[in-house]
């Protein structure tokens, strides 16, 4: 039988009369990295909230390694770091963490504890910087490194690899890849979705509370899209293509690129060059956006 | 023991504010004000209730008032602690110092070991009065009842419901004064010590429910976010 260290079962949540989640099922393997993507408002917050334990779902069950979210236990198996992280802003980073570990163990455990996260999030360094004074890198690190604490092996992370600039990013995706060759799930919220395309296995996106599609990326990303440049813009687009700036481009579901260029032809359309790429995430995620309307 | 291991966590912030926040420096001056008022004329007990009350209003503005203060404790609940351990440390980290600063002002002005448990009754009161208070509605809340503190609660109600006017005002007022942590009433703890019941267990009652309004407060603050 698979022990999922995540499980969602027909998660509905409402607040007053939006309803930020309905019916969304999830199962995360662990070692998993899941990515949540969707425009704002779709529902990726309000899903890491609920697994986390800091809101009830309206109907539906969610569990972490079994055990019913909420409780003292689970939250000793999920760790959470918020889109915008706030800590107490007079303590440094290793007092921020040693005041989350006492929450874990007692005594001397403490500091391994401690010392354990500040490298697992690359903040040896800044451990004696105060937390109010972090940039957004070193922030996100904390909130990695807080959400890690104790060993945990779910981690629920919401817009941690956003905003950053690029060597930030790459250093802590691969952290997380660490993290997740552990064996820790991860379940990971990315506006920035290239970040999502660096290290998600799998891919939901949400749309008004629900999951409009989800796959492995490997299969998502699949999808071939002919981009062709033309002399000058054509009046109208063939059937299956749409205009772009330098000409027309379409996806190549179920057709050859010889066919989808033969009907540019047919439309007497100056083709000058052509290529073949792979669909984008964010194409997808757009797609998926558009066709749930 | 899980439960007391969250508690002093909370209590173990309270070293880092009193030496890099304004906590430490407002708590020095108020002690050094009130030892110079005693040293003045004004009584020992006065010094030592007024050391406890001012001392519980600022620890819980400075441990819960700031707003970052506030946002950080939805991620200390995302660790396995409670809202009542949060609630119960953060009281501590407010009661302990005031009281500190009590036991501190009574032995500058010379006071007696009932004077320092007057102080150290109305610390205990004062910050369970004052933690939900600044938890709900932010540092404001803790200039205003400091203020009603200096002003209201240090004389016996019966001294004031005459200002009110006769009938419901009068009642609610003297309700009010008769209930609430009013420092005239921990006086008699530091006149008559511990053989006081009725103020100590007034004081212990007001501990307990801060306590349980401030874990209440906490859990409907992670749920609205």
């Amino acid at each position: 039988m698979t022990t999922y260290a995540l499980t969602l079962s027909d998660v509905s949540r409402a607040f007053s009369t939006v309803r930020a989640l309905d019916g969304v099922s999830l199962a995360l393997l662990p070692g998993e990295i899941a990515g949540l993507a969707g425009p704002a408002g779709a529902g990726k917050s309000t899903l890491l909230r609920i697994a986390a334990g800091l809101v009830a779902p309206d109907s539906g069950d969610a569990r972490v390694g079994g055990i019913p979210i909420g409780t003292p236990a689970a939250r000793r198996l999920a760790g959470y770091a918020p889109e915008t992280p706030v800590f107490p802003p007079a303590l440094t980073v290793r007092e921020v963490l040693s005041y989350y570990a006492r929450f874990h163990v007692a005594g001397a455990g403490r500091r391994t504890l401690v010392h354990h996260a500040l490298e697992l999030a690359g903040l040896a360094g800044a451990a004696h910087a105060r937390a109010a004074g972090l940039g957004r890198a070193d922030l996100q690190r904390l909130a990695l490194a807080q959400a890690a604490l104790g060993g945990r092996r779910v981690l629920l992370l919401d817009e941690t690899l956003s905003g950053l600039d690029p060597v930030a990013r790459r250093d802590l995706s691969g952290r997380l890849a660490r993290l997740a060759a552990t064996g820790v799930a991860v379940l990971l919220a990315a506006r920035d979705l290239a970040a999502l395309e660096r290290v998600a296995a799998r891919v939901l996106v949400l749309r008004g509370g629900r999951v409009v599609r989800a796959g492995p990326l490997a299969a998502l990303l699949k999808e071939r899209v002919l981009e062709v440049i033309l002399d000058g813009p054509p009046p109208e687009p063939p059937p299956g293509f749409r205009l772009t700036a330098a000409g027309l481009e379409a996806p190549l579901a179920g057709r050859t690129v010889e066919a989808a260029l033969a009907l540019c032809h047919a439309h007497r359309l100056a083709v000058r060059a052509s290529r073949v790429r792979v669909k984008s995430l964010e194409e997808i995620v757009l797609d998926a956006h558009d066709a749930a309307r | 023991m899980h439960f007391l291991r969250c508690v002093l966590a909370e209590w173990a912030l309270v070293r880092p504010r009193l030496v890099r926040t304004r906590l430490g420096p407002w708590l020095v001056v108020t002690g050094a004000g009130l030892v110079w008022l005693g040293h003045r004329g004004t009584d020992p007990a006065t010094v030592a209730i007024y050391a406890g009350a001012f001392g519980a209003v600022l620890g819980a503005a400075f441990g819960v008032g700031a707003d970052a203060d506030r946002a950080a404790l939805v991620i200390a609940l995302t660790h396995p602690s409670t809202p009542l351990a949060v609630a119960c440390g953060r009281w501590l980290a407010a009661a302990l110092p005031a009281a500190g600063l009590a036991v501190a002002c009574t032995l500058g002005v010379g006071g007696t070991a009932r004077i320092a448990l007057g102080g150290i009754a109305t610390a205990a009161a004062v910050a369970g009065c004052a933690l939900p208070a600044v938890l709900a509605l932010g540092t404001g809340a803790a200039l205003v009842l400091g203020s009603c503190l200096t002003i209201a609660g240090a004389a016996p109600p019966e001294d004031l419901v005459g200002f009110a006017e006769p009938g419901l005002a009068r009642v609610a007022a003297a309700s009010v004064l008769e209930l609430g942590p009013a420092l005239w009433r921990y006086r008699a703890v530091a006149e008559r010590g511990a053989g006081n019941v009725g103020a100590i267990l007034h004081a212990a009652g007001w501990a307990a429910l801060g306590v349980v309004l401030a874990s209440g407060l906490v859990a409907r603050r992670i749920r609205a976010r």
